[in-house]
């Protein structure tokens, strides 16, 4: 239990029976449902939790930024202006349901000596002509100046240090990010035993030896752009180096996220995610087309009910003449009110047809 | 990844991250060119030249040869764009060699004042053949290829005599002179490349024959119309090695004639071509050349889009021209020329180096013309004047009147196609020595 004495608070190992999601789990939030799919609630993990990789505590942690009240505020917002929302999907609802959570992320420092080549390209500009010609008043002639790109082949040599270079710790994290935004990486503040009254914590389910195959591209992408700075150029391609690695040290860091769902239509829960530090919203805005369906219903009702009076009246009419009018006034309202009933099933199916909205 | 570092060729160069080394191809060494060559026989001290039947150097006392180092590059040879920094250096080229430069040849210490813009230069006292290499102005833009000479001095005389016989109005003792003196130039060009896209729209003439019924007399009647109808389209024309004489010191009219030069050619620059004939730098600079190219390819490109339209009745048309992937190289091209006098007149003549074109002027024997301008007119002349003298005899013998209007008409037919041939004929003459 070493490494999860270093949490500083008691803590509970919790698991998803539904998706495998592992949590870190303050023992008085016990128990929670998993933010993750929303099916379940969270068991505590009965298997020898020493045994469980990526226990320890992080370094780091990005602090929530985005408080409850605008939190609160973005969720009514996303709720806000879907036509026949599903019942399900209304600020109380969802406000109720948000968790703040932590995912997890790696940073890794370390030191790279290597030889690059790669093609460096300098803007120059070059000076051309544009003319335009009418039989009325001929040839004018304008001068303009174009920037293009001189490319030039350089090597070198490198020896140079990086840090915080990101890799993530979740498989997901990827899709995550684009959902709701990259984190800014220069708010983190050591990890304190106060971070879990205020969240749950997500733990990493990619060792650093396979978030490494994330962590090369990123070096050398940063080390591409310093040899390009170094060159003097303004553009670089075609980067190819032959690095050795050495000194590297990994670093868990925590990045805050608000977690919670609504029911759709077939009961399914549809997460809304909310970014912790720059409050962007993501998820599904979606109408309900059994709502919309069940108002066509009851406007096609009213429509049966008022044309069968009026057919009523139209037979009374042959008796009353006058009500042969009220009658035929009333067929036609009553088939302009039946053909409106397709509006509601028009408008939800139409606001359906939108992308997945990000505010 | 190379493997041994840094690969050849590659040289230090500045870093603005410590930490980090950066090494670039190394420049191009400029070769490091003597200010004045002179070109004289290893084996004999005698001058050599350039030898326009071997392609190389030779000694025309010991028979030495020495071959040309470059190839034949074409099209293919280096071209420039047209850089803000290029178009400063030319702007800066401006003004150079207004001061004459003296050399001293090295040979017999004899001293000779040259003219701006001369980059070769033989002894008069001695026949040293010399290349200019570093006063020369314009250094910055130096001429990077040339067309070497295919046309041997000695060919000149005989298409200058071919030349002048085949024109009738040159005096018959100049067809029998014996013309020499050909003096071998390179000639100063500019070569643009460049692709012009234009859109252009116009209203184009249709003629149409209608039908309408004209109920004053009752019938149908055929009447042609023209009828407007808007029309555009694009054009796209790539303009390759354009050539734009470099000085203004020689006559326009002559170069034109003679600048049909194969840029397949193209040599690369080496001070061997230039041994034994002269070379004149380029006194039009770049940007000026560069706008006479630009109008002669809007003036083409606008012609393809004319050409476009479904008729050739045209009005209100306009147009709008890009001009992309624009290059150029300084070249110098091939001529010779002579001057040679008749009746105390001088004349001056060229020779395309490279094709034998020939272009000149030529005094004309207007006794010659005169006398067939009169031959030309006179038949229509006389049948004209009989035909007044019948019209004048058939006021008192009517019958005449009828012989006066068989003569006349193809009298004044005559006098008017005499007429016209006789004005081309003097025409022709008058521009036999225009310049």
């Amino acid at each position: 239990m070493s490494e999860l004495a270093g949490w500083e608070t008691e803590v509970l190992i919790t698991v998803c029976p539904q998706c495998d999601w592992r949590y870190i789990v303050p023992v008085a939030k016990a128990p929670l449902r998993c933010p993750h799919c929303f099916a379940t609630n969270l068991e505590p993990v009965t298997e020898d939790v020493e045994k469980l990789p990526y226990l320890r505590p992080p370094e780091l942690v990005t602090p929530f930024t985005v408080n409850k009240t605008t939190a609160d505020h973005r969720i009514t917002e996303f709720a806000s202006g879907i036509p026949y929302a599903p019942r399900d999907l209304n600020p109380e609802m969802l406000r109720s349901r948000v968790q703040p959570l932590y995912l997890p992320m790696w940073l890794v420092d370390g030191d790279v000596a290597a030889t690059w080549e790669a093609e460096v390209g300098f803007d120059y500009n070059v000076v051309s002509h544009q003319e335009r010609y009418s039989d009325g008043s001929g040839w004018a002639t304008r001068e303009v100046e174009e920037t293009r790109i001189r490319w030039e082949p350089r090597v070198g040599q490198l020896e140079r240090g990086y840090d915080n270079v990101v890799a993530p710790a979740l498989e997901q994290h990827a899709a995550l990010e684009k959902a709701v935004g990259a984190y800014k990486l220069g708010d983190a503040a050591a990890y304190t035993a106060g971070t879990l009254e205020t969240a749950i914590v997500r733990l990493p389910d990619r060792a650093p030896e396979a978030a490494w195959t994330d962590a090369a591209p990123a070096f050398q992408a940063a080390a591409s752009e310093e040899c390009r700075q170094a060159a003097g150029a303004d553009h670089i391609r075609q980067f190819r180096w032959s690095p050795a690695y050495a000194g590297q040290n990994w670093t868990l860091l925590l990045l805050p996220l608000y977690a919670t769902y609504y029911l759709d239509d077939e009961g399914q829960p549809r997460p809304v995610l909310i970014n912790g530090q720059s409050g962007r919203v993501y998820g599904v805005r979606r109408a309900s087309m059994q709502r919309a369906q069940r108002t066509a219903l009851i406007i096609v009702a009213v429509a049966a009910i008022l044309f069968l009076l009026s057919l009523i009246a139209g037979v009374a009419g042959l008796a009353v003449p006058p009500l042969l009018v009220v009658g035929g006034i009333g067929g036609v309202v009553a088939l302009c009110i039946g053909l409106g009933a397709i509006i509601p099933i028009f408008r939800a199916w139409q606001f359906n047809r939108k992308p997945i909205e990000i505010l | 990844m190379t493997e041994t570092f840094p690969p050849p060729g590659f040289i230090p160069t500045a870093s603005a991250i410590p930490g980090i080394a950066v090494y670039a191809p190394a420049p191009e060494e400029a070769e490091a060119l003597p200010e004045i060559i002179e070109f004289k026989c290893p084996q004999c001290q005698a001058m050599t030249a350039y030898s326009v039947a071997d392609g190389g150097l030779r000694c025309t006392y010991c028979g030495y040869y020495e071959p040309p180092t470059r190839t034949i590059v074409g099209k293919s040879a280096q071209e420039f764009e047209f850089t803000v920094e290029t178009l400063a250096v030319a702007s800066q080229a401006h003004g150079w060699g207004e001061a004459r430069q003296e050399v001293q040849c090295q040979n017999c210490n004899a001293r000779a004042t040259l003219p701006p813009g001369r980059l070769t230069h033989t002894c008069p006292f001695c026949g040293s053949n010399r290349v200019l290499q570093q006063d020369a102005p314009q250094d910055g833009l130096r001429p990077r290829f040339l067309i070497p000479f295919k046309i041997e001095a000695d060919a000149c005389g005989p298409i200058a005599q071919k030349w002048l016989g085949s024109s009738w109005m040159v005096p018959k003792a100049l067809k029998q002179k014996a013309l020499a003196g050909f003096t071998g130039i390179y000639l100063p060009y500019w070569t643009f490349d460049a692709v012009t896209q234009a859109e252009w729209k116009a209203e184009v003439g249709h003629r149409e024959t209608r039908r309408r019924y004209n109920s004053s007399t009752k019938s149908w009647e055929s009447h042609t119309v023209t009828v407007w109808r808007w029309e555009s389209g694009r054009v796209r024309k790539f303009f390759d090695d354009l050539l734009v004489p470099g000085t203004a010191k020689i006559s326009r009219v002559l170069l034109n004639t003679l600048q049909d030069y194969d840029t397949q050619a193209l040599v690369a620059y080496e001070p061997q071509y230039l041994a034994g004939f002269l070379a004149q730098a380029y006194d039009i600079q770049l940007e000026k050349a560069w706008e006479e190219g630009r109008e002669a390819m809007r003036d083409a490109t606008r012609s393809a889009c004319r050409g476009q339209a479904s008729t050739s009745q045209i009005r209100n048309f306009s147009m709008a021209l890009d001009f992309s992937e624009e290059s150029w190289r300084y070249v110098l091209a091939p001529v010779y020329m002579a001057v040679y006098q008749y009746n105390g007149q001088p004349y001056q003549m060229m020779v395309n180096g490279q094709t034998g074109a020939i272009a000149g002027q030529r005094p004309v024997d207007w006794n010659k013309v005169w006398l067939v301008v009169g031959a030309v007119a006179a038949p229509g002349v006389l049948l004209t004047l009989v035909g007044l003298l019948a019209l004048i005899l058939g006021m008192v013998l009517p019958p005449a009147l009828g012989a006066a209007a068989v003569l006349l008409v193809p009298g004044v037919v005559l006098l008017i196609i005499g007429g016209i041939i006789a004005f081309s004929i003097v025409n022709k003459a008058r521009r036999m020595d225009d310049v």
